[in-house]
């Protein structure tokens, strides 16, 4: 029985979540093709109306629903138009169903359509991590040194003791990797059969998530990981033979965390020195296992020196934030969220109060504890309210101390109270410190600093002078630095995991620890273009260095780098395009034995150009090789791709992809593929229409640098990561404006962010706050 | 927040409950599954550090006619409950001084592994090389729905020193495995109490909340009321539920004295608290197993509370001749046995939650120590005194054993549970079998 095409176009399900950039660009048209627009315009508008939504007496149902443009185009074709159908070609039911289903039939199109607006949003699960631990970290002393000498403190001493006497050496350590045999650690300076070593410093977390360290060590080792007085292994007793021991630990990414390894060769308990020693070998590695990473000793890229105090972990599951427009949201609430708070709450709660005396610096029998306690609690609430307390906030906190008769269980309700309620838990800046908070969360994600706090008070940021001080202050931070990376994160698609499984017989070496060192080299790429002064929007795609450490140089150079860090070197000069063809995201985009334009293409169009893509109609997988012995891979692309349907997109995508051929499935240059010369020319049609050809990836490199489609996309993409909310919601040429400025500011990357961070703090965006405040 | 055994998470994760329902979990008695109507049985084994001073512990006689001497005689009212037996020895030798087997091997049976811990004599060593009677036993127990609890075990302690070796643990979960005893008493009452404290917590908040929820929701526009509306209506359920899980406690949480802290002279307090809330954990059958370990091997309590200001382990060192140490061993050793005697007071004073006879009568109350004698370090002779419990043993009796290896009074533990095992720790101690006791 056939359905009929308006109950079908009528019965939309709920709105599918699907995961494309919303965009308004069109994708580029493959020529002779059948426009989908004009046909609307003279078939079906005169029934449906301009934008879908009916027209009294004929159709009054507006178009929308969830079916696939395939699904759409077969009703059209069967049943339109309603006067004579099955008179529309099967070409151009196609395209009109594309025009349809892009303008305003697809949920993604309705939501794009809706009157943009700055809507109320709860912390992102991220926010809400970060915010936890700096409204805790805000009570205690900030990091006595600095995080910028790399490698842990090395502290080597004679006995069994921590001695000052007893320390025969202090130096840096790069990573703790040791073997040191029946030898002494420094010959000459302590004696192999007793010694003792401590390293001490911190770590850095690239991913949030469970971290496992592992010791493998000869004779007692302990490791404390953040909290400086519980280990978190403890193996100071040896026992058997066992020496390999391990712990988890929950870390948030972007932060450092202190963290103390101890060895020692000695025994514990009663001294027995005067026995005769046996000198036995001796060995110390620490190694960690990372999310989603390999085993592999803990890389001295994330050891430094510094001092750091506790920090507190909230490691409470949360339900992740909805994702549906390309970047996280807090526009939705769950009930499983609702509950992740309470467990959140419950979590920081005990903490703190467990800790009470430290934070609110009082000890038993001080007479001035319970008020010692009050004026801490208030001041907790203040900074997560972000905002002064009003008087009746302030008498819940008086209230609830006085009812109990230890006040750890008052301020046990009280931080709870705080941490549950709404003033926390969203980014209500209708009252008090708007502009400090809207600062903080958008170049931040967390809560305000009391600088920044003070700076509101003295009304520092209503004037452009102070508040480009404090934008320039907040962009030296490491939080600015983590919000950045992962910005570029969820650009390069690098926040999806992924296991770049390679043929081991095309491309032996290539294993899950080189693949970490490539993502180290290329986080460490976008930060050095990032924050060097020009930050330079264009170097990204015109670099024709790689950073590469031993194992990197090993593998894609004959010659091996000299020193065990990373260091840039100079890789195929003149034929790489910068980020584009780092190795690990020409590996990420490929298969384990062959390169995918079809991957290379939809990653630079969709990220780097802004194109809307349309998922397949169906699943293809993609044709074997071995069954087209003759073909190199751009020829099978073609050949699987020829037909009219496909090349609506892969028309655009498979001449993009195809600029990267001369890079094989893990990044390496190559001049044949399946013993054919590469043709690795390729093109676009720009949003003005304007073909471009595109030579080589080197080619593709420099369009990038300079197209207006790619600033434009960079540009959106980069204010939807920092400010949460849709362009339009700050006017409808916030775009175009701020494209505008990042051009004229030299491609300046930094410069646009502190231009994105003023604009959160508009009068846009105050003037709505006020009109909200207003209301009854 | 570090992965550690006893954190909460765990326990979450061990009881197969996402951690997002865990504020809202019944909690208590909905995890503590009803006992059938078998009669329970129960086992909490205390140790003592040091030695004992034979002369004023050791009844003369053999048999039912016996005296309760100076150290046992707080036991009198449990006399014909009690059981003590002479003649039990830790054979187990290898790594270490007597003090570290003495404690180590205690409930292992079994050798300490080569290690770094240094005692005053003999080899160095490390941990025990298997797990301890007590987790044999609650690991049987925890596989039967009949006898499974909330937690199975619990390990407490009452001022053990805040380092981990080979003198301060008792209790292992397996081989190197050493189990921390849980020896501040507010740590206990959160583990036995956390949740039902965190929903009265919650249950407080509420209405602030809410309040907060409505205050935003009159500043802000119609469309972005709806996502506090929603967010209100997740708060009610929450109340809805908390309100719903009203449990059938079988008994009132008890209330602690706020901010004792872990010193020397508050041993007799933290002493009496951690009895009594692990008597209330057996009651509310959250547990059928529990060791309390006092101080730790080579313990050094200064008794200050009984006119004593030496440290323990020190007096356990002066010889026989020193009348005066002799006499402060006795009061020290009579001491931790009025604390047994107060715990075999409070459960002969319930009566057993769904069943007969009061809560003693099936509790087998285990009362033991490192070595046999302070001053000669002895392995032989371990005093080993038991009260009450259903174990099918033969009470109210003396018995004199003719130096028999320890290791079958453990088997014989695990079998008067129905754990019939054919050997427990070291098999070479194991060969006559469980001891008889019926």
């Amino acid at each position: 029985m056939k359905i009929s095409y308006y109950r079908f176009l009528s019965n939309g399900l709920k709105a599918s979540l699907f995961l494309l950039l919303l965009n308004t660009l069109q994708v580029g048209v493959a020529l002779g093709a059948p426009d989908g627009k004009k046909i609307y315009e003279t078939k079906c508008l005169s029934c449906h109306g301009q934008n879908g939504e009916g027209v009294k007496g004929k159709y009054n149902k507006p178009l929308s629903g969830d079916l696939t443009p395939n699904q759409l185009a077969k009703i059209i074709e069967e049943t339109m138009p309603k006067e004579d159908p099955g008179t529309l070609p099967e070409a151009s039911a196609l395209a009109v169903s594309g025009y349809i289903h892009d303008a305003f039939y697809s949920s993604i199109a309705r939501e794009r359509n809706r009157p943009a607006r700055i809507e109320l949003s709860r912390l992102t699960v991220k926010q809400y991590r970060n915010s936890m631990m700096d409204l805790v970290g805000s009570f205690r002393p900030a990091a006595v040194s600095s995080d910028k000498t790399k490698g842990l403190r090395g502290e080597y001493f004679k006995t069994r003791n921590f001695n000052k006497g007893d320390l025969a050496e202090s130096r840096i350590d790069a990573e703790v990797d040791f073997d040191f045999k029946e030898e002494s650690p420094l010959p000459g300076k302590m004696e192999p059969a007793e010694f003792t070593l401590r390293w001490a410093g911190a770590i850095h977390a690239p991913e949030t998530g469970y971290y496992e360290f592992i010791i493998q060590a000869s004779h007692a080792v302990r490791l404390w990981v953040n909290d400086n007085n519980l280990p978190l292994v403890d193996a100071w007793v040896k026992s058997g033979k066992d020496t390999e021991y391990k712990g988890s630990i929950y870390l948030v990414s972007g932060r450092s965390y202190s963290l103390r390894l101890e060895f020692t060769k000695a025994k514990q308990g009663v001294n027995d020195n005067k026995k005769p020693k046996v000198v036995q070998p001796a060995f110390v590695k620490l190694l960690w296992k990372k999310p989603g990473g390999p085993v592999e000793i803990c890389p001295g890229e994330y050891l430094s020196s510094a001092t750091l105090p506790e920090m507190f972990v909230s490691s409470t599951p949360f339900p992740p934030d909805d994702g549906s427009l390309g970047w996280e949201r807090g526009v939705t609430v769950s009930k499983e969220w609702d509950q992740a708070t309470t467990a959140g709450a419950l979590e920081v709660a005990k903490y703190v109060a467990g800790k009470l005396p430290e934070f609110a610096k009082t000890k038993d029998g001080d007479a001035q504890r319970t008020e010692k306690i009050e004026e801490f609690l208030k001041k907790f609430a203040t900074r997560a309210f972000r905002r002064n307390l009003q008087n009746n906030e302030n008498e819940i906190i008086k209230k609830v101390l006085k009812e109990f008769k230890e006040p750890q269980d008052g301020a046990l309700r009280v931080l709870v109270w705080v941490l549950k309620s709404p003033n926390f838990l969203y980014r209500n800046e209708g009252q008090g410190s708007a502009l400090a908070s809207q600062l903080s969360y958008t170049l931040w994600d967390s809560i305000p600093d009391q600088q920044l706090l003070d700076a509101e008070a003295s009304g520092k940021l209503k004037n452009a002078e102070g508040l480009n001080r404090e934008i320039d202050r907040m962009l030296l931070d490491k939080r600015t630095n983590e919000k950045i990376r992962g910005f570029f994160h969820d650009i390069l698609l690098l926040n999806q995991s992924h296991e770049l499984n390679k043929d081991a017989s095309r491309f032996p070496g290539f294993d899950p620890k080189l693949e970490s060192d490539l993502r180290i080299s290329l986080d460490k790429t976008i930060e050095e273009i990032f924050w060097e002064k020009d930050s330079s929007y264009q170097r990204l795609f015109l670099d024709q260095e790689l950073f590469m450490n031993d194992r990197i140089a090993k593998f894609y150079q004959q010659n091996a780098a000299s020193k065990k860090g990373f260091e840039k070197v100079s890789l195929d000069a003149g034929q790489r395009a910068g980020i584009v063809t780092h190795p690990y995201m020409l590996s990420m985009l490929s298969y384990s034995a062959e390169s995918s334009p079809i991957h290379r293409g939809v990653f630079l169009a969709r990220s780097l150009l802004g194109v809307t893509l349309k998922p397949p109609p169906e699943a293809a997988a993609p044709l074997a090789a071995s069954l087209h012995p003759s073909l190199n891979t751009r020829e099978r692309v073609a050949l699987q791709t020829k037909g009219g349907a496909c090349m609506t997109c892969h028309g655009t995508i498979n001449s993009l992809g195809f600029t990267l051929e001369r890079f094989d499935a893990v990044g390496r240059l190559r001049e044949k593929d399946n013993a054919k010369l590469i043709d690795s020319n390729g093109w676009y049609v720009a949003r003005d229409g304007k073909k471009v050809t595109l030579e080589n990836a080197s080619g593709l490199g420099r369009y990038l640098a300079s197209s207006p489609d790619a600033h434009r996309a960079f540009t959106e993409h980069l204010f939807h990561h920092l400010l949460k909310q849709p362009t339009r919601a700050y006017g409808a040429d916030t775009l175009e404006k701020m494209t505008l400025y990042f051009e004229k500011n030299s491609l300046n990357m930094r410069q646009l962010a502190a231009e994105m961070a003023r604009m959160a703090c508009t009068e846009k965006a105050g003037v709505k706050l006020q009109e909200v405040s207003k209301q009854p | 927040m570090a992965i550690k055994s006893f954190d909460r998470r765990s326990f979450i994760k061990n009881a197969g409950i996402s951690a997002a329902a865990f504020p809202f979990l019944g909690n208590l008695d909905a995890l503590a599954l009803p006992g059938k109507s078998v009669q329970k049985q129960r086992m909490v084994i205390f140790f003592s550090p040091n030695g004992v001073v034979p002369e004023s512990f050791w009844p003369n006689e053999d048999g039912e006619n016996f005296l309760l001497k100076e150290i046992l005689s707080p036991l009198e009212p449990f006399k014909k409950q009690t059981l003590v037996m002479n003649g039990v020895c830790d054979k187990v030798r290898g790594d270490g001084d007597n003090h570290m087997r003495g404690i180590g091997c205690l409930l292992t049976g079994v050798e300490l592994l080569p290690g770094n811990v240094q005692g005053g004599s003999h080899t160095p060593a490390g941990w025990a090389n298997g797990l301890s009677i007590d987790q044999e036993i609650k690991n049987h127990l925890q596989k039967a729905d009949a006898t499974r609890t909330r937690f199975g075990s619990l390990e407490l302690g009452v001022l053990v020193p805040d380092r981990a070796d080979t003198w301060t643990r008792m209790s292992y979960s397996g081989a190197n495995k050493p189990i921390t005893p849980i020896d501040d008493p507010y740590q206990l009452f959160s583990k036995l109490y956390g949740q039902a404290k965190d929903k009265e917590i919650l249950g407080s908040v509420l209405d602030p909340v809410i309040a907060d929820l409505k205050k935003i929701s009159a500043l802000v526009g119609k469309e972005d009321r709806k996502i506090l509306e929603e967010h209100t209506g997740f708060v009610r359920e929450m109340e809805k539920e908390l309100r719903g899980l009203k449990v059938s406690q079988s008994h009132a949480m008890p209330k602690l004295d706020p901010g004792i802290r872990e010193e020397n002279d508050n041993l007799p307090k933290i002493s009496r608290m951690q009895l009594d809330l692990l008597h209330n954990s057996l009651v509310a059958d959250f547990n059928r197993i529990a060791t309390f370990q006092f101080t730790n091997s080579v313990g050094g309590a200064r008794m200050k509370w009984l006119g004593i200001d030496e440290g323990h382990h020190q007096l356990s060192h002066e010889p026989d001749t020193n009348k005066v140490a002799v006499e402060k061993l006795v009061k020290i050793n009579k001491w931790f046995c009025e604390e047994i005697a107060y715990f075999a007071k409070k459960l002969s004073d319930t009566p057993e939650p769904n069943g007969q006879g009061s809560m003693l009568d099936n509790t087998l109350l285990v009362w033991t120590n490192e070595l046999g004698k302070g001053n000669s370090h002895t392995l032989d002779n371990i005093p080993f005194v038991m009260v009450g419990g259903n174990l099918g043993w033969k009470a109210g009796r003396s018995v004199k054993f003719p130096r028999i290896a320890h290791n079958r009074l453990l088997m014989a533990m695990a079998h008067g549970f129905g754990h019939t095992i054919s050997s427990f720790g070291n098999p070479e101690y194991c060969k006559d079998g469980p001891l008889v006791l019926s």
